[in-house]
């Protein structure tokens, strides 16, 4: 039989593109990598003076009391007390109240609620008084601080786990998913449109066997592309000092186990090639589904109540956190989304099968 | 010839939509012989060459190829048959080679012999890009593509389009050569000349139904000559009213007259007569076809 010639012919009419574009892949995963400790940096900048020195609970009981509690070490002086500023920002220009004189290590501050009901944010600092010197112990906030993008991806990114998590998140889908969308649309749409599709069905293939070729070696190229990710994040990290964070598997399999994914991806391009034969309008089709996908998982990462949302896309299915963090993998995820991938590309063989090949 | 049918239609209609591609077509081709496929544009040719190779989905009829159903067994065909498309595209980056070489080992052929000798034969440099090719240089890639798996039948739509007409020549050399080692050859064209010269027997179709199926020689005895005479004196039109003579027109003593058969007897009765001019001309193909081109009936 004549099995895989048309899947060569799909790598050699497009091999240019396809290693174009590993290559940018492998500069972007290296780049990002690399980034990692200035990135860390910036993110540490952020803290509040002296924050490690002091610590602060809020307390609730009918009321609410923030206890503040701190430590101080002053070299060869004796502090005689302290001071506590409250205000309303870091900046404290013009604190909201003051209280001098406090000989122990803590202080409790009564607030109210705000009109939502919301605890306020203050700030407080704490200064030492030693002799005519005021020296600062520290700064701390009321409410729980978390780094903006934390708040969204729910993620460190001071941890290099947390940097490759959001890697994944933002630029992988979107990025792969819409490249491999566009390139999965032309490998079938650009026989239609160039015109090949009569010599090519004029060899004895069927359309099955060429619409599973174009599959494969797409699905193919991916993996290669996912493996070659994998090793070079392992050794980017590696060339961090890094791998003490994370180990070498867990990162090899993030990006690898992320196929199944992709696979789904060129199916259902396919299928809109296959269906609409303009490639524009397939392409459209693809990046609509990709996009709407991505949105429904940043809307769900980010809004409070509505996490159960991310469960209903496919890119859900591939739980990089889980790996990274816990180095576990669902096999059922990955098997179901596998089946999904294989069930699209059978809907595509059906509805090409019944269509009339145009000139 | 062997009566054998290599290629038999039965009933095919076509429709895209509302629109008519082809109505209710029968036709036989036999093993061996070059069939020219005539008709005038959008008459429904290419839409009966894909429905054969199920390129498209026939809505009505049965075509059966090597005995086999053309949809039920597309492969097995396929497997059989070389088409040339009438519009087609290849790789553009790729070198012709490399296609060639594809389209060659999809057919299962491993032998590349008669590949080298059609591409000599038609002066096609296979080592250059698709892309770059000529447009003619482009039609004898498909050409080549057709012929080079040595199968049983080749289907060709408009297979000298783009070409000039020396390396037309020598496609019809080399139709013929095929034609005489055995194989089966289905091809549509406009080109009456072509057919006439290429073609064992011809199919017409108009309006998406075919008009005649006839061999080229008997249509060529069927032609007639157009005889026009001067005559000295006022002659009897009677005199020639008889079999084998149609048309005639008498305009004084200017008489015009087809004649398609019993020429000896016309010739006796004018030589009875003064004759002072006289031309006689046989039809060619041409004016024959216009007539199933244009008045849809049965021709002469
Ligand atoms: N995909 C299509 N959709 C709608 N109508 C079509 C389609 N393809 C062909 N037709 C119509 O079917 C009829 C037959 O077309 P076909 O291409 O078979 O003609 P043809 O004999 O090959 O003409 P030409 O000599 O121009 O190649 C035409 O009226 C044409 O407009
Ligand atoms: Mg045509």
């Amino acid at each position: 039989m004549n099995i895989g010639k048309t899947m060569l012919m799909e790598l050699k009419n497009s091999w240019k593109g396809l290693t174009l574009f590993l290559i940018i892949v492998i500069l972007l995963i290296a780049g990002f990598v690399q980034a990692h400790p200035s990135i860390r940096e910036g993110f540490e900048e952020d803290k509040l003076d002296g924050e490690d020195n002091v610590e602060v609970k809020v307390r609730e009981d009918g009321e609410v009391t923030v206890d503040l509690s701190w430590t101080y070490w002053a070299e060869d002086k004796e502090v005689d007390d302290y001071t506590v500023l409250v205000g309303y920002s870091p900046s404290m220009i013009v604190p909201l109240n003051r209280e001098d004189g406090i000989e122990t290590t803590t202080f409790s501050y009564g607030l109210e609620r705000d009109d939502e009901g919301k605890i306020p944010e203050l700030y407080f600092a704490v200064i030492a008084n030693i002799g005519e010197d005021r020296e600062l112990v520290g700064m701390e906030t009321s409410f729980e601080r978390r780094d903006s993008l934390m708040e969204i991806w729910g993620v460190d990114m001071r941890d290099i786990r947390g940097m490759i998590s959001m890697l994944w998140d933002m630029w992988w889908v979107l990025l792969i998913g819409l490249y491999l969308g566009y390139i999965s649309v032309n490998s079938v749409s650009k026989d239609f449109e160039e015109r090949r599709m009569d010599v090519i069905f004029s060899t004895p293939i069927s359309k099955r066997q060429y619409l599973l070729e174009k599959f494969t070696a797409l699905a193919l190229y991916m993996l290669f592309l996912l493996t070659v990710s994998g090793l070079i994040m392992v050794a980017a990290v590696g060339s961090l000092g890094e791998l003490n964070s994370v180990s070498s598997t867990a990162l090899f399999l993030s990006s690898v186990l992320s196929w199944p994914i992709f696979l789904v991806i060129i199916a259902f391009s396919i299928l809109g090639a296959v269906y609409l034969e303009d490639s524009r309008k397939a392409i459209g089709f693809s990046f609509l589904i990709i996009l709407v996908q991505y949105g429904i998982n940043v809307v769900a990462g980010m809004a409070e109540g509505l996490e159960y949302l991310g469960s209903y896309t496919i890119i859900s299915y591939w739980d990089h956190e889980a790996i990274l963090f816990d180095e576990v993998h669902s096999v059922g995820n990955f098997v179901f989304i596998l089946f999904l991938a294989v069930l699209i590309i059978l809907g595509a063989i059906l509805i090409f099968e019944k269509k009339d090949i145009p000139v | 010839m062997d009566k054998k049918p290599v290629l038999k239609i039965r009933g095919l209609t076509k429709k895209y939509g509302d629109v008519v591609g082809v109505k209710d077509l029968d036709l036989d081709v036999y093993l061996g012989e070059i069939m020219g496929f005539l008709g005038p544009n959008g008459a429904g040719k290419t839409t009966t060459i894909r429905c054969c190779l199920d390129l498209l989905q026939k809505t009505d009829g049965e075509v059966k190829i090597f005995g086999l159903d053309s949809h039920e067994n597309a492969i097995e065909i396929r497997k059989r048959t070389g088409y040339l498309p009438g519009d087609f595209g290849m790789y553009d980056d790729l070198k012709v080679k490399t296609i060639l070489n594809y389209l060659l080992s999809q057919s299962g052929v491993s032998d590349k012999t008669k590949m080298h000798e059609l591409s000599d034969r038609l002066e096609l440099d296979i080592g250059r890009r698709y892309g770059n090719l000529s447009k003619g240089n482009k039609q004898k890639v498909g050409i080549v593509q057709a012929f080079m798996a040595d199968q049983d039948l080749i289907i060709m739509d408009e297979p000298t389009s783009g070409l000039d007409p020396l390396m037309q020549k020598k496609c019809y050399e080399l139709f013929r050569e095929e034609r005489d080692n055995g194989k089966t050859i289905f091809m549509s064209s406009h080109i009456l000349a072509e057919v006439e010269e290429v073609c064992d027997r011809v199919a017409i179709i108009r309006n998406a139904r075919l008009q005649v199926v006839e061999k080229i020689d008997s249509l060529k005895d069927k032609m007639g000559k157009k005889l026009e005479i001067e005559f000295e004196n006022d002659v009897d039109p009677k005199l020639f009213t008889m079999e084998g003579v149609e048309d005639f027109n008498l305009d004084g003593r200017h008489a015009t007259m087809i004649v398609t058969s019993n020429l000896d007897e016309v010739i006796k009765r004018i030589s009875k007569q003064n004759v002072m001019n006289m031309s006689f001309e046989t039809f060619s193909l041409d004016q024959l076809f216009m007539t199933y081109y244009t008045s849809g009936g049965k021709g002469r």
